[in-house]
């Protein structure tokens, strides 16, 4: 199982940086000839869907087939003994993975109650995203922010509880500050950091 | 016993006592050693597992506090590198046109400690700040660093993203960290990450650490712009936490990293690796649990029960990735203190044990001492009736088995007295009668007149009777003296004695003994005596002569054969036979001579008389009748002296002839007649026609005219003669009934007795029926004589009817054997 793991783990991130690969191709053409540019909120869209379908599949016909048919279960604990990473925490080690890359680009979950603090939102930005995703889920909060001289284009999507597995979790975990969840909630937000130089 | 148990083999043996005792102890002992040992290895077995359960439990609850001792100081940590001066400064060292010679410079300068460069170091606001941050001017009241992690804290300074120092609280750390590990993994190209360093020795500090590094993040949670990098010494920083847990005298926890290295114990030192290697696998999985090892980690090689966790927040940091190691706690007590409970509970139970073993040894002593008495008693009751002294009866009242077993006892006891009682009457009667029997045996012995003498098989005698005492005057003791030395006999005659004695009495009796014992011997008879002389069974002891006689006894049970020897003093009867055969040898010749002369006077008479009638007588004629009357009274003289010499003609007599019975009891009648005066006998004939016999027809004749001769002097001359001749089952019987006085009973057993005669001297020489019995019985056939006082004798004589067809030439068939004696003469 750990090596289905492994194969799984391996596919997204293949998957992740060949859409990341282009991304960074596109921009670097926009930066090439300022008049075919692209523009960020175009990319962070493309690399929000590209996350999603990555995601979802990943939801739909590994972690739900895998426990539908008792072979695996999908666990917080997957590192420590036999189990699927949950899609959250898929998504979050991706991000990560994405990030060492050392492209400049970063994406996370963040939540209005996350289980641990560290997914909380960590800007003033974030934290505004968020609100207004709660009222408007529809559609990205994105902007220009800075740390220091550097420029980054934030995008922040609203994310919804996609599978029961999301809902469950949730409403059990010890450490979760708000149990009622339900499917298709908007639980957080993806936030999707690229650099603007 | 009271001396009365049996003597063998008292040492070896066990008595019923000790037996009773051993197998109660036994009953005891084997349920408790049994007991005692499963109790034991149970006892171990669950203590293990409790203490396996409990140590795990425990090492789970300390991974848990040092965990969180861990995430506190990161946490502390980081609040200095959330801090946006901090934050702001690194941006903007990151922002600034980077200088390499300028750093490189300063590099020079910190290496060479130039107190203007470290200065430039240590009190820039950077430094300033986590100076601040440490003593806690910045922390909340209730938050202050506790002075154990004030102290333990060796090291805190920044890096910039290149890698090279920016600030520092405390110490002399090295300029550029970039190519340092626990650096690289906490920039992580930027993206920043929580690095937890092992345990190892750091020279600076000259002590045993594990750092925390912290990146320093942009405003935007971005990307790293710095490093914060704390060094703390392990034990001083753990040892609060984990020497704080003791149980027992031994029991502790002690904090390891995958390698087995020991980052805190109270009894190891910080930086040592554990002393089992092996050990190692079994106790740093990454989940909670307890192991049974062969050793314990701190040097000892007994089997240990360890509890072991692992720290999951603190390892999930540790050298970049939970892959590059882990932390566990280790809980441990030594084992014989972990098992003392039991060892303690085990001597507890061997003591209860002990006392419970003495228990049953009274109590089977106790207990054996009441089943053995009364069966002690038993077993000298039981002797006391085997010896037939058992007066009481037994008294037992143990209302069990063995009281009913007593009362068996006396049961048989009473039954016995009562068999013995009789069976002693009985005994007492018998020895009276054996008693009467010897003496009467030994009366009868004394009253025969011969001498008779037992003896055993080795010669000796045992018993000679008065006759024989008298006859030999004892030369030894009689009981076991020697035949020979109480028979004086010469050699040969003991050569022959002890050959018939060796011969063990089987040819006991001699045909001498036995003719003289029976029927005194016919002197007319042959005597064949004379020629087996050798062989009589004679003895001549001194001047008397003695037949004598073995004889075998009936061996008593287990004893020898022995034989008895009879002695009969033949001396004075040899004489008196010598005497009798003179005697009837002059008594039968008186009697011829009476006879022969009454018989032939008549004829010789008439003859005188006639020659002298012839004398003077001259008429011729009448001379030649006289002549021929001379002529007849002549031939009847020489048939007479034929008849009464018994002179046969032997020619003719030589082969039996089948003649007919009645001519031959004709001619004898004839005969009879003849010599006989018998004219007043009326004489009757019944006979059944003329039967054929096979005999010699002279002698058959000579012992009918015997018969007939007694028959006729018994009647004196006048009465009855019945003849009579039947035949039945090829048997003819002849008759010769008279009517004469008859024989008295005392006679008539002894009519066949030679010499025994009723006559008068010269009338019979008592030889006659002896004669015709020999003769009748040659021819196969008997005599019996029949008679009543007063109604006369009946004498029957029965021969074989002769079937051969042709007479001569017949199987002579009688006694053919038999030396044929000659037939002598009778009147």
């Amino acid at each position: 199982m750990d090596y289905l793991c492994f194969a799984l783990r391996t596919t997204a991130i293949a998957f992740l940086v060949g859409g990341l690969w282009g991304t960074g191709a596109l921009l670097s053409a926009k930066e090439r000839s300022t008049s075919v540019g692209i523009a960020p909120e175009k990319v962070t869209d493309y690399v929000h869907a590209v996350l999603e379908a990555d995601r979802s599949f990943y939801t739909t016909h590994v972690v739900n087939r895998m426990q539908e048919q008792g072979v695996v279960a999908a666990t917080e604990q997957w590192e420590q003994g036999k189990g699927l990473p949950l899609p959250a925490q898929f998504l979050q080690h991706s991000g990560r993975l994405v990030a060492e890359a050392g492209y400049g680009i970063r994406y996370k979950l963040i939540g209005f109650a996350p289980i641990y603090q560290r997914n909380a939102p960590a800007t003033e930005f974030e934290r505004r995203a968020l609100e207004l995703l709660r009222r408007q889920p529809d559609r990205p909060v994105t902007g220009t922010v800075s740390s220091g001289k550097k420029q980054y284009f934030q995008a922040i999507y609203a994310d919804r509880a996609v599978s029961a597995a999301c809902v469950t979790c949730h409403n059990s975990h010890p450490l979760s500050p708000k149990q009622d969840f339900k499917l298709n909630d908007v639980m957080g937000g993806m936030a999707i950091t690229i650099p603007l130089e | 016993m009271n001396g009365t148990s049996p003597p063998s083999s008292a040492g070896a043996r066990w008595g019923l006592k000790t037996k009773i005792i051993l197998s109660m102890l036994l009953v005891g002992l084997f349920p408790l050693i049994v007991g005692l040992g499963m109790a034991f290895w149970q006892g171990s077995q669950e203590i293990r597992e409790v203490s396996g359960e409990s140590f795990k439990a425990l090492a789970t609850e300390a991974a848990r506090k040092l965990d969180l001792l861990i995430v506190e100081e990161i946490a502390h940590t980081a609040r200095i590198a959330n801090d946006p001066a901090i934050i702001r400064e690194l941006e903007r060292r990151r922002d600034a046109p980077s200088n390499p010679r300028a750093s490189t410079d300063l590099e020079r300068r910190w290496i060479s400690r130039d107190k203007a460069a470290v200065q430039s170091i240590t009190d820039n606001p950077l430094s300033a700040l986590l100076h601040e941050y440490f003593s806690g001017i910045h922390s909340p009241p209730g938050q202050l660093l506790p002075q154990v992690v004030r102290s333990s804290t060796k090291m805190l300074f920044l890096t910039d993203t290149q890698g090279a120092l920016v600030g520092t609280m405390t110490g002399h750390p090295a300029f550029r960290h970039q190519d340092a590990r626990w650096w690289q993994g906490t920039f992580n190209r930027g993206v920043g990450k929580l690095y937890i360093e092992g345990i190892h020795f750091d020279e600076r500090v000259n002590a045993y650490v594990v750092t925390i590094s912290l990146p320093v993040m942009d405003s935007l949670r971005h990307g790293a712009v710095g490093v914060l990098h704390r060094v703390i010494d392990a034990k001083e920083f753990f040892s609060p936490s984990t020497h704080a847990i003791r149980f027992g005298k031994t029991g502790h926890v002690m904090l390891i990293d995958t390698n087995g290295i020991v980052i805190s114990c109270p009894i190891l030192p910080t930086g040592v690796p554990l002393s089992d290697p092996q050990l190692i696998p079994l106790i740093t999985p990454n989940h909670p649990g307890w192991v049974q090892a062969s050793s314990d980690g701190h040097g000892g090689q007994a089997t240990s029960v360890i509890g072991f966790a692992p720290l999951p927040e603190t390892s999930r940091a540790t050298n970049g990735s939970i892959d590059q190691g882990s932390w566990h706690t280790f809980v441990w007590q030594s084992s014989d203190e972990l098992f003392a409970p039991i060892q303690h509970l085990f001597s507890w139970v061997l003591m209860f044990g002990m006392v419970a073993i003495t228990l049953l040894a009274s109590l089977g002593y106790l207990a054996a001492g009441r089943i053995v008495t009364p069966v002690r008693q038993l077993q000298q009751a039981a002797q006391a009736i085997g010896r037939g002294e058992l007066e009481k009866p037994i008294q037992i009242s143990t209302g069990d088995e063995l009281e009913d077993l007593a009362g068996e006892f006396n049961r048989m006891n009473a039954q016995l007295k009562a068999a013995f009682a009789g069976l002693t009457d009985q005994v007492e009667l018998k020895t009276q009668e054996v008693r009467v029997l010897q003496q009467s045996t030994d009366q009868i012995l004394d009253a025969v007149p011969t001498p008779i003498l037992l003896i055993d098989a080795h010669e000796a005698v045992q018993y000679i009777n008065r006759a024989g005492r008298e006859s030999f005057p004892a030369q030894g003791t009689v009981p076991g003296a020697s035949l020979f030395s109480i028979l004086p006999l010469d050699q040969a005659q003991q050569k022959r004695l002890q050959a018939d004695f060796l011969a063990n009495g089987t040819t006991p009796l001699t045909t001498t003994v036995s003719t003289l014992d029976t029927i005194p011997r016919d002197p007319l008879m042959p005597n064949t005596d004379h020629e087996s002389a050798g062989h009589r069974a004679q003895l001549q002891i001194g001047s008397r002569i003695y037949g004598y006689q073995w004889f075998r006894l009936p061996a008593r049970p287990g004893g020898e054969q022995s034989i008895g020897l009879v002695l009969r003093d033949t001396t004075d009867e040899s004489r008196l036979q010598d005497q009798l055969v003179q005697a009837e040898k002059s008594g039968s010749l008186g009697v011829l001579t009476a006879g022969i002369g009454h018989e032939l006077n008549n004829p010789l008479f008439g003859i005188i008389g006639l020659g002298e009638v012839m004398q003077d007588e001259q008429d011729m004629e009448m001379i030649k009748s006289y002549a021929k009357d001379i002529v007849a009274h002549g031939r009847r003289m020489a048939t007479i002296i034929r008849d009464f010499t018994g002179v046969i003609d032997r020619e003719t007599s030589d082969k039996p002839t089948s003649v007919s019975m009645e001519d031959i009891v004709d001619q004898a009648l004839t005969t009879a007649q003849a010599t006989m005066e018998m004219k007043a006998i009326t004489i009757h004939k019944h006979y059944a026609g003329t039967t054929p016999v096979l005999v010699l027809p002279d002698q058959l004749r000579q012992a009918l005219v015997n018969l007939l001769s007694n028959a006729a002097q018994a009647m004196n001359g006048h009465g009855t003669l019945t003849l009579t001749t039947a035949v039945a089952d090829k048997m003819v019987t002849t008759t010769i009934a008279d009517s004469g006085p008859g024989i008295s009973k005392q006679h008539l057993a002894k009519v066949f007795d030679p010499f025994f005669t009723t006559k008068g001297q010269g009338e019979g020489s008592g030889l006659g029926l002896t004669v015709a019995r020999r003769l009748i019985r040659k021819f196969g056939g008997d005599i019996r004589i029949e008679s009543h006082e007063g109604q006369g004798t009946i004498c029957s004589v029965t021969l074989p009817i002769n079937t051969t067809p042709s007479a001569q030439g017949g199987p002579w068939t009688t006694s053919a054997s038999h030396s044929a004696p000659q037939p002598s003469h009778s009147s």
